[in-house]
């Protein structure tokens, strides 16, 4: 934070200097900004920070840096809650569904922008439709479903709603993308001939590759953050993911705050991790994903 | 392309498993939930049909209605709150600033995160001993003001707004961002040289040009904030005394404490046509296409 502080007087110390504008009013945007920098920011920082603190240096030192640094809620939190099962358990589910998702969610809008036929458009819509859907709406329908399937309580479980529902958003996408392809490409292809499914495997796919890393970044943030399905679907604790875990640890040991965030900060270390790596693309992706047309 | 019988065969093999998985599990589930929904049943024993009986007494209910005006609470809430400081704090960020990028990468931040770790964050931050709040105000000698935030039904619901609004401006504010950099700069210069303050200019050009984007905006945020189950679940479950309950709680809690699925399911059914005919009223209103 300080460093912004200092570039911000800095850069109107210049402005005052070069222009006429009043240096207060940037002053006063700054202060608004960094304000909300603050709000937006702090909650996590807070818990992160305090996360590395003794419980009875957390009852008397809240905002500061700890004196000295206790790694024993780790150590609870990893124990008790069980988090390496948990971190393999999100990791199998969320790379496992955003590769099946993307894959035939791409190979079926390939059919749906590069063919014309009779149902097409309708196919399409059928698609979209799902978008629109409340997912909530359907928690009580899908573990009536699964459970009529044998599918509750299995390592697989999760998959197929998590496939089923970003489907939509994934031909979506996907869809809109290669449209934008010039017609002659298969063309040229079939000239050489190749088959149908092997100009999408080896020219349709890898011209698509920036609508792919859109979609690869969409479906995995949600999978990884999601929780509703997997709170009704899933009890067995050995195949819970972060977030079931999560909250069922905090709800069993409401008062032990330190081992709390611990858990809390294991979990947030890889997503943030991604974020600040790519950031453009998460930002492109999520609200491309949330606008949708 | 030609469609030779062979193209028709690749359609349907390439077709075939997006369709099959989606109808199976996002649309059957919705079509089963309307025949659960005219019968009683706990689950286990035998299903009976008893007609409307269920949305009957579901109309009947005190809890659900509470949990309605809940909902339709959550939603202005989100709406009133999520865009306009999405939008003000994107004017401000549209100029040439330095550090604009760290303001951008926190500002979108909470959006990346899951829903449990903010509910469990923000139930940390409103621990009525020592949550951040609290201490803050302990420190600041407003110790009086201290609350019990979300065991208190005055300020639960408040509570959770704050949360809900925190977790997704940044989403609004980077697609007002995105909307103001296509504003193209002539049209403000001009409106600069016709000696037209900061202040008009916004209100009379900027936020004109983009009002397009502040609709989408708005039909995102009601139809977003309408979904709010998970964020509730985990920081109050609906609680103190139904102070924070909205539909999808209701629908939880009654099918799976209480063992009702056909009741359960007729829940899911109307949500399902809330949703629907909410997202449409406001989308005509706004007068853009549903899908």
């Amino acid at each position: 934070m300080e460093t912004t502080v200092k570039t911000s007087t800095g850069s109107q110390i210049e402005r005052r200097k070069s222009r006429k504008k009043p240096g207060w009013k940037r002053l006063m945007i700054y202060i608004v900004l960094i304000l909300f920098a603050i709000v937006n920011a702090y909650p996590i920082i807070w818990m992160v920070i305090n996360s590395f603190k003794s419980e009875s240096e957390f009852a008397v030192n809240q905002f500061g840096f700890p004196r000295e640094f206790v790694l024993e809620n780790y150590q609870n939190a990893w124990e008790i809650a069980n988090f390496g099962v948990l971190f393999k358990n999100s990791i199998f589910i969320c790379v496992a569904a955003t590769v099946i998702t993307v894959l035939i969610g791409a190979l079926a809008s390939y059919f749906l922008s590069r063919f014309s036929f009779k149902m097409n458009k309708f196919i399409y819509t059928f698609f979209i439709f799902g978008m629109l859907i409340p997912i909530h709406a359907t928690l009580v329908p899908m573990f009536i479903l699964m459970r009529n399937l044998g599918l509750l309580n299995t390592p697989i479980t999760l998959l197929f709603p998590y496939i089923a529902f970003h489907l939509p958003i994934t031909i979506f996408i996907l869809t809109s993308f290669m449209k934008a392809f010039p017609k002659d490409i298969e063309e040229s292809a079939i000239m050489d001939g190749c088959g149908i499914f092997r100009i999408f495997w080896s020219i349709v796919l890898p011209m698509s590759r920036p609508a792919l890393a859109t979609v690869v970044i969409l479906n995995f943030i949600y999978n990884w953050n999601e929780f509703s399905f997997a709170l009704v679907l899933i009890n067995d604790p050995a195949f819970q993911t972060l977030p079931l875990g999560l909250a069922n640890f905090a709800g069993q040991f409401t008062t032990n705050y330190g081992a709390q965030m611990a858990g809390l900060t294991m979990s947030l270390i890889p997503i943030i991790a991604i974020y600040l790596m790519l950031e453009k693309e998460i930002v492109k992706g999520m609200t491309a994903g949330a606008v949708k047309g | 392309m030609q469609a030779a019988g062979k193209t028709k065969g690749a359609i349907i093999i390439g077709l075939l498993p997006a369709i099959l998985i989606y109808s199976v599990f996002a649309i059957l589930p919705i079509i089963q939930s309307f025949y659960y929904s005219v019968m009683e049943w706990n689950g286990f024993s035998e299903m009976s049909f008893v007609g409307l009986a269920n949305f009957q007494a579901l109309f009947q209910d005190g809890l659900f209605w509470n949990s309605v005006k809940n909902n339709i609470y959550v939603v202005l809430a989100s709406v009133l709150g999520q865009v306009p400081i999405a939008l003000f704090i994107a004017l401000l960020l549209n100029r040439k600033l330095k550090g604009l990028k760290i303001f951008r990468t926190i500002g979108f931040l909470p959006v990346v995160l899951s829903t449990v770790v903010i509910s469990l964050t923000w139930s940390l931050i409103y621990n009525s001993e020592n949550g951040l709040i609290n201490e803050l105000l302990r420190m600041v000698g407003l110790g009086g003001l201290a609350q019990n935030w979300l065991g208190d039904t005055n300020w639960s619901m408040i509570a959770v707004c704050v949360t809900v609004i925190w977790q997704f401006v940044g989403l609004y504010l980077i697609i007002f961002l995105a909307a103001l950099q296509n504003v193209p700069e002539e049209v403000l210069e001009a409106a600069r040289i016709d000696g037209a303050s900061e202040w008009t200019t916004t209100w009379k050009v900027t936020v004109p040009m983009i009002w397009d984007t502040i609709i989408v905006a708005i039909i995102l945020c009601i139809a977003g904030s309408l979904k709010t189950f998970d964020l509730i679940y985990v920081m109050t479950n609906g609680g103190p005394s139904h102070s924070t309950d909205v539909m999808a709680l209701y629908m939880f809690n009654e099918t799976f404490s209480q063992l009702q699925y056909g009741y359960g399911s007729a829940v899911s059914v109307v949500i399902f046509f809330f949703s629907l005919i909410l997202i449409f009223i406001v989308t005509k209103l706004l007068g853009r296409k549903m899908l």
